[in-house]
């Protein structure tokens, strides 16, 4: 089982979660963390030799955090056909890095680098404290499809330069 | 039940036209219509910068009466500075440094005074291991606030405050990460949490080893990694007291982070075992 990520202890009362709307309560994580916790989407990981996969890796020094974020891309359409992460955080960070995998799958390279930290927040209700694990989720997906496209240039690069040697 | 005795002699206390002096005069008006059927009233003008805004937003304030005091008039403050706190604002004899030596009462906090300055310790990351220890004790005994307990309500919270600033001062310098990260923002350096780095190796390198403490089948297995850990924090430790004494901050920088990221291991071994 895909425990990697999601073996965290949080405090929280699902029930109590939903009155919440009305209700100012201290600290309960919302709704849809606890879902992205209890039922982890898209947790694993792709091949990172394969020429279709790029591979965002990155990490918040201050408070510890690792986040691997990985796309597969199919190279006709240019659409991202996969996504999988692996983060090692508090609760915020793995439920946004996995609302980034759900929302990359179906797009294009380009169209995901729009997707904006703040998207992500609001989507998950993350307190202010919390805001920086949106910010290293935006930055995973750019980190992602910026290693394709490297990937990419050179496998062009070198296919060319096959052409010219023979 | 507090006694407010205004000293009504003492015009010249007021001479010195201080924003102090003149708020005090205000409110002490206010408080001879409150007390009228007490004949005999005097005060102690006893004001530093740091009780001036203690004044200010408390219109019932309390004077304490200190049998120390009466008969015993050396003069008020020299120093005119509202920012400097210089003399005990009981006895008014000399410079107190947490407590004053000579009356025994406890001052207020001063903001100004950093973690190693309590402990008498120079801004460097290398401590030896009992320095701390020993002095924190020293100063629990003088400062805790249950040995103020029957003094005035003053000075039982400014031993409350004191005395949780040296539990804090404590607790940061012992443990070396915070340490070093108090030391950063002692040179004004702060270790930014919003920032996000992209370093493949260091950043691989902790996936794995994250992954190994996941997938570790035994304690022993959790131990070994834990040990490396250790081994990994020492060496980052000197790493950064080395960067921090020659004032190298990136490097300084560069060695908290890896530490952060140790440490955070070995906080996930503690838990799993």
């Amino acid at each position: 089982m895909l425990k990697h990520a999601t073996k965290r202890i949080l405090a929280f009362g699902v029930a109590d979660t939903r009155l919440s709307a009305n209700r100012i309560l201290p600290r309960f994580y919302h709704e849809r963390v606890v879902d992205h916790y209890n039922n982890p989407r898209n947790v694993g990981a792709f091949d990172k030799n394969d020429p279709n996969v790029g591979t965002g890796l990155v990490g918040a020094p201050a408070c510890g955090d690792v986040m691997k974020l990985q796309i597969k891309v199919d190279e006709q359409t240019g659409k991202i056909t996969d996504a999988c992460f692996k983060t090692f955080g508090c609760g915020s960070a793995i439920a946004s890095s996995s609302v980034a995998t759900e929302w990359v799958k179906g797009k294009q390279t380009e169209e995901v680098l729009t997707i904006k930290n703040t998207e992500i927040a609001k989507h998950l209700s993350l307190p202010p404290v919390k805001l920086h694990c949106s910010m290293l989720a935006e930055d995973a997906i750019k980190a992602a499809v910026k290693d394709y496209e490297t990937k990419r240039a050179k496998a062009v690069a070198s296919t060319t330069d096959k052409a010219a040697d023979a | 039940m507090w006694k407010i005795i205004l000293r009504t002699s003492s015009s010249s206390s007021f001479s010195r036209k201080t924003l102090t002096h003149s708020i005090s005069f205000q409110l002490i008006q206010q408080n001879i219509t409150q007390y009228q059927n007490q004949p005999h009233f005097t005060t102690l003008c006893t004001f530093n910068s740091n009780e001036r805004t203690r004044i200010s937003t408390d219109p019932q304030f309390h004077f304490t009466r200190n049998s120390k005091l009466l008969g015993n008039g050396p003069g008020y403050c020299s120093a005119m500075s509202l920012d400097e706190t210089s003399c005990c604002w009981n006895c008014k004899t000399q410079r107190p440094f947490l407590i004053c030596e000579s009356c025994g009462s406890v001052q207020p906090v001063d903001h100004s005074v950093d973690y190693f300055r309590i402990f008498g310790l120079e801004w460097k990351f290398d401590i030896e291991d009992g320095s701390l220890e020993g002095m924190y004790k020293n100063w629990q005994k003088k400062l805790h606030p249950d040995l103020v307990h029957t003094k005035s309500k003053e000075e039982r919270e400014y031993a409350a405050e004191q005395s949780a600033r040296v539990i804090d001062a404590y607790t940061t310098l012992r443990k070396p990460l915070s340490r070093a990260i108090y030391l950063m923002r002692l040179e004004g350096v702060e270790v930014d949490e919003e920032q996000t780095v992209s370093e493949p190796e260091l950043l691989g390198e902790i996936m794995e080893i994250r992954e190994a403490v996941e997938e570790a089948a035994d304690s022993q297995a959790l131990k070994k990694i834990q040990s490396q850990m250790e081994e990994k924090l020492r060496h980052w430790s000197n790493a950064f007291a080395n960067a921090f004494g020659s004032k190298i901050f990136d490097e300084a920088l560069k060695s908290i982070q890896r530490m952060t990221y140790y440490h955070r291991v070995n906080d996930e071994i503690v838990k799993k075992l």
